[in-house]
Formats: structure tokens, C-alpha cells, sequence
């Protein structure tokens, strides 16, 4: 009856009832689009980001991280490859060796990193065999070849066809020295790696850097990088068995990972304001209408009436108010979000950014559990709390009092 | 022992000690400049064994150096096969290496000059010995000691406002004999590095000299390199093409 009472009672000011609805369906709404929205565009940074290069995450030997050096090296990697491809949601492995080395063409030399890579593999794993502009990307069965990046390439006077001699320091501390043919060059559109990368045969570089065999990181790729994620326990366990650690997305971009935790931190904080806002005008209209309603409360409990009772009533007015623009927020967002999703956004001015991340120019949002449920429970969650405030004020009231000052 | 004789030793120590309290603070600036003259000398020429040891793995390279004034030095690996030919050429503050298996010269981007030499402990920079120990820090006497006769000093560098250097503080331990005793490298947390101790003081050529050192990164237990010279000589006359590319890649002798 109480239920049936508040609901009765919303509408007998629709237009009170309705402005309030608006309000709260407008910022459940809008959050679920913009917590969407940040969801969609980090994944797709993350993604992007680690596809490049690092790949979703890396089976590296202990201590690399700290201390990359040819010494530490993964003894048997074509075995932990077999065994991480093997690993649900893990589509690709690509062993490496990670080396550093002057190169040199003619009189201009520069220091670079030269990564030695299985071009089929490395292909699944990195967008750099996609990003070539002159030539080709390393096949199967080349051996004194190189692929390297745009600027690089033009720092040191190099075309595709042309010789690049590299003189650096093997795994025992003697001199790695070769001459490799450029037979391609790759624009990955991070100027860092577009300087400072040269890929080579894998085993080429060992032979070159005396690997014995032995390979620095092992790049996983994966259907998505949440699969790769999902996949970290298995991965980890195969890893220890073969001496090696299982580095995730974070601890390979720790930047990026920063950035973003950064990112959602001010954003939650703006749109925890945001609700605190909707909620206070939302029981302040409420406060407002149990004021002008005391008399008719005052009849209520001369009627026989509890006070609880009627501090509950309100109270359900409220929650009933919370519950209907949450239903209704959360269909317009998911349905915008959704059709958004669809179809993209394109922002204008930000093609720096997106090309600094490698990042697609069309945005999608993806609504996820979380997207769409933490604005409208953490509204709904306000306003009922904050309805406690009118509900004690009807249960202090007693019917003399009540229809005294109504 | 005699008693005079006691007496007599007392006073020689008490006064070696009074001296050494009484007499002026040396100019850092000056012991710092005397012990990097000392050490490389106006021209110098040298075998040298190094042994680079890691945990693992140790390898001996012999080698020849030399050296003229602070800027320019040759250094040529003769052994063992698979490096021997190897050179590398200090030059008016540029570095060329040359690799016998590429038969080529090539400059060495500034970008590189820290990096590890030949596997070693030590870098591209370390090879100079380059004055910017002397130039680019500020010097301070920070303690004066006595070591088997000998004052040693203890000299603290600290880098010059806004000089291009990696290290954070340096601190240079000297003997009164011109001896490099030790040298420290703080990072820029003032966090101690790597440190190069003087093994051994031998006499070369007629001078006292580090014979042998070993430079220790200090971060990683169990890794280290010893340089110890077999054969030097100082001040001598050194033809203008030794410090040249041409000699660089086809040696004259």
C-alpha cells in the first residue's frame, strides 16, 4: 500500500516529478556514454599501443627488466614459444634477441636497437611487417637482411637496396659485427621507433651477438589483450618452468598504464561530482515537497497513520523516482552507446594524438557491465542514502504539530 | 729497544703527524691535474692485459695503447683471434672504432660514448681519461690521510652547474706520489655506482703506477674488469701518424 501511495504521490505534481526524472536520466545517461566512451578509447590506445612493438605482454628472463643485457637470455625459446602458442587466448609467440649496436652508412653512423625476429611470427605480434612504405618486410630464408624505420633510414642516408654496417658487442663481450642489405623501411608513426629500430633474422642476430641459440624477450600476441590477460596465469606458470617471467601490458608501457590510471582518477572525481550535484537538487526538490506537504502528513497520522510509515513513504518516493530514471537513463545511454558504438565518432583536431598512439581516427565507445551500471547504482545509491534526511524530518512529526504548520 | 730509540721514533711520527696537520691544505685543483698528468704522462705507450670477469664467464684481451696528452689515444687488440685487429681511436674529442671482419672505420655517435667498451666494465668516456673530471667539476679536499708513508688525499668532484656529465659526484683518492688509489662514481642520487681500485702500485718506466686496477660496477656482485699494465713507456716521442684513420685501420707497425 505504502509502494502504491508513493507512486500515487509522485504524480499528483507530474511536473515537479517529471523535471526531476529528466535530471537524473540526463547524468545516467551521460555517464554511461562517457564511461563507455574512456573505456572504448583506452582499450583501443592499450591495444594499439602494444601492438606495435611490445606485443600484449612478454616472457622476458629475470632481471631483464632492470638490467637488459644480451647475458640474460632465454636458453631454449622455440620450446617456450611451442608451449605459450598452446595457451588459450595466446595466438602468437615471437622470439627475440634485443641487441644495441652503432650503425653505420658512409661516413654517418648512429646507435640504434637491433632486434632479431622470426618475420612470421613477428608479424602476428607487431604492426610493423603492416607498416612498411619502401620494399618489404623480412620473409622466411633471409639472411644479410634488414628492415628499418623511416627516420633512421633518413639519418643515415639509406634506401631500400642500400648497405648498413653494424658494429656492436656479442653476448661474451666480443665484437658483433655485419653488413646487412635494407630491404625495406617501416613508418610506425612513433618517431622513437621510427629512429631507433632495426630488424634483422633472428638468426642472423644470434649468430651475430653469439646468442648460442638463445633468444632476450618472447613477444606473446592474443585475440584480444583482455584474452592475453585472462591467459596470464597459465603463461606465468609455463614461464617459471623455463626460468623465464611473464611481463603483462603494465609493466611493458608503465607510462601509458599511468597515464590512463591517471586519467580515470580526474575523470571519476568530475563525475562524482556530477552525481553528488543530481542528487542534492533531486532531494532538495523532495525536502521542498515534504515542507509544502505537511498538513496532508499531519492528516495521515491523525488518521492513524505511523510516522515510520510515512517517513517511509516519502522515502519510497524518492527510491521509486532514483529506480525509474535509472531504468529510463540507462536504456537512452546504452542505446546511444550502442549505436555510437556502431558507428564511430571522428573528433577533429586531436590527429596528433591518435597518430602519436597509432590509434584509429574513428572513436568507439563499448559499453561494458561496468560502463553501464557504475553511474546510474552510484546515483540511485546517493539519492537513497540522501533520502534519509526527509524521511527522519516526517518521522519526528506529530499530527498536531503537522497540521499546525501546514 | 733503547730507550732513545723510542723516544726517537715517537718524535719522527708525532712530527710526520704535525706536518702533515700544520702544513697548508693542497689545492685540490693541483692534485687532481698532477695525478692526471702522472697517469697519462705527454705521450705514452703500453701493454696492457684486460680481464673482463662475469659471473659465468671471463674472457683476457691483450692489448696495446697510445696515448698523447689528454685527447688522443689509440688502443689495438692483439689478442685473443676473434678480436685481435680490433682498434679504437680517441681523436680531437671524437671516437672511431675499427673491426678488422668489416674491414671499415666508423665514427662513434656521442650517444654511444657511455656505453660498454669492448664488454667491459668500462666505457667509451673511461677510455680518454678525459679532462672532464678536471674542467667540468668543482674540487674539494674532503680528507688527508697516511698510508705506508704517503699522504693520501681524498678529493670530492662535484659537477659544475648545468655541465654536461653523467656522473653525480665523483670522489678521487690521490697519493702524494701522483697514484690514482680509487676512484668512485655517484650516480645522480649521490648513490655509489662503480668504483676503480688500485690493485697494485708498481714502478714503470721509472714512476710509480697503477699496474693493476679493477673497475666494479657495484650493482652487480660478481662482475668486474682488471687492467693491468705489463710494459710502459713515458714521455717518449710518437710520430704524428699514430693518432690518424689511416693507421687506425692499416696499422704502419
Amino acid at each position: 500500500m505504502l509502494a502504491a501511495l508513493a507512486w500515487r504521490n509522485l504524480w499528483r505534481r507530474p511536473q515537479r516529478t517529471l523535471l526531476s526524472l529528466a535530471g537524473i536520466v540526463l547524468v545516467d545517461a551521460l555517464l554511461i556514454f562517457v564511461i563507455s566512451f574512456m573505456v572504448g578509447v583506452y582499450g583501443v590506445m592499450k591495444e594499439t599501443t602494444l601492438r606495435i612493438f611490445d606485443g600484449y605482454a612478454q616472457m622476458q628472463p629475470a632481471g631483464w627488466a632492470d638490467d637488459p643485457t644480451l647475458e640474460r637470455g632465454i636458453a631454449h625459446p622455440l620450446a617456450l614459444v611451442r608451449m605459450a602458442r598452446a595457451v588459450d587466448g595466446v595466438t602468437a609467440a615471437a622470439p627475440r634477441v634485443n641487441a644495441f649496436a652503432v650503425l653505420a652508412h658512409g661516413p654517418r653512423s648512429y646507435g640504434a636497437a637491433v632486434v632479431g625476429v622470426d618475420p612470421t611470427a613477428e608479424a602476428r605480434v607487431s604492426t610493423i611487417a603492416g607498416s612498411i612504405v619502401q620494399g618489404r618486410y623480412l620473409v622466411p630464408g633471409d639472411s644479410a637482411a634488414a628492415v628499418v624505420g623511416e627516420m633512421l633510414a633518413r639519418d643515415l642516408g639509406l634506401a631500400v637496396g642500400g648497405q648498413v654496417t653494424m658494429l656492436g658487442a656479442g653476448r661474451d663481450g666480443s665484437a658483433a659485427a655485419d653488413v646487412l642489405t635494407v630491404v625495406g623501411v617501416y613508418r610506425s608513426g612513433i618517431s622513437d621507433m621510427d629512429r631507433a629500430i632495426l630488424e634483422m633474422p633472428l638468426a642472423r642476430a644470434q649468430d651475430d651477438f653469439d646468442m648460442s641459440g638463445a633468444a632476450n624477450t618472447i613477444a606473446l600476441g592474443g585475440r584480444s589483450l583482455e584474452a592475453v590477460n585472462a591467459a596470464a596465469p597459465a603463461l606465468r606458470a609455463i614461464g617459471r618452468r623455463a626460468g623465464a617471467t611473464l611481463v603483462d601490458w603494465a609493466a611493458l608501457e608503465p607510462a601509458l598504464d599511468q597515464a590512463i590510471t591517471l586519467k580515470w582518477a580526474t575523470s571519476m572525481l568530475l563525475y562524482f561530482t556530477l552525481v553528488a550535484v543530481v542528487a542534492f537538487i533531486t532531494l532538495n526538490t523532495l525536502l521542498m515537497s515534504v515542507l509544502e506537504r505537511q498538513r496532508e502528513f499531519g492528516v495521515l497520522l491523525a488518521l492513524g497513520m505511523r510516522a515510520g510509515q510515512v517517513g517511509a513513504m516519502v522515502w519510497l518516493e524518492l527510491l521509486g523516482l532514483a529506480l525509474l530514471g535509472a531504468a529510463v537513463g540507462m536504456t537512452l545511454g546504452a542505446g546511444a552507446t550502442l549505436w555510437l558504438q556502431q558507428v564511430g565518432i571522428v573528433i577533429p583536431g586531436i590527429e596528433h594524438v591518435t597518430a602519436q598512439f597509432g590509434m584509429p581516427e574513428r572513436l568507439r565507445p563499448t559499453l561494458t557491465p561496468f560502463s553501464l551500471l557504475v553511474g546510474p547504482l552510484a546515483l540511485t545509491v546517493c539519492i537513497v542514502i540522501g533520502g534519509v534526511a526527509p524521511w527522519l524530518r516526517v518521522r519526528r512529526l506529530t499530527p498536531a504539530d503537522a497540521v499546525r504548520i501546514g | 729497544m733503547r730507550p732513545r730509540a723510542v723516544i726517537a721514533g715517537a718524535l719522527f711520527w708525532a712530527c710526520t703527524r704535525a706536518c702533515l696537520a700544520a702544513s697548508p691544505a693542497p689545492d685540490p685543483d693541483v692534485i687532481l691535474r698532477q695525478a692526471f698528468d702522472h697517469y697519462r704522462a705527454g705521450t705514452s705507450e703500453s701493454r696492457v692485459v684486460m680481464t673482463i670477469h662475469r659471473t659465468d664467464w671471463e674472457r683476457r684481451l691483450e692489448l696495446t695503447a697510445d696515448t698523447h696528452g689528454h685527447d688522443d689515444a689509440l688502443v689495438r687488440f692483439t689478442a685473443p683471434a676473434k678480436d685481435a685487429g680490433s682498434a679504437t681511436l680517441q681523436l680531437a674529442g671524437e671516437t672511431w672504432v675499427f673491426n678488422p671482419r668489416l674491414n671499415q672505420v666508423i665514427r662513434l655517435p656521442q650517444s654511444m660514448l657511455s656505453r660498454s667498451w669492448m664488454g667491459s666494465d668500462f666505457s667509451y668516456s673511461d677510455l680518454a681519461k678525459s679532462e672532464d673530471l678536471l674542467t667540468l667539476y668543482t674540487h674539494r679536499l674532503t680528507a688527508t690521510r697516511l698510508d705506508e708513508g704517503h699522504a693520501v688525499w681524498t678529493i670530492e668532484a662535484t659537477p659544475r652547474p648545468g655541465a654536461p656529465v653523467v656522473w653525480g659526484k665523483v670522489a678521487v683518492t690521490v697519493r702524494d706520489d701522483w697514484v690514482i688509489v680509487e676512484e668512485t662514481f655517484f650516480d645522480q642520487d649521490f648513490k655509489a655506482a662503480r668504483r676503480m681500485t688500485t690493485d697494485k702500485i708498481g714502478r714503470l718506466d721509472g714512476r710509480p703506477y697503477p699496474v693493476s686496477m679493477t673497475m666494479q660496477p657495484l650493482d652487480q656482485p660478481g662482475q668486474w674488469t682488471r687492467v693491468e699494465t705489463q710494459e710502459a713507456h713515458f714521455d717518449i716521442p710518437l710520430p704524428g701518424w699514430v693518432f690518424t684513420l689511416s693507421n687506425l685501420q692499416t696499422p704502419r707497425r
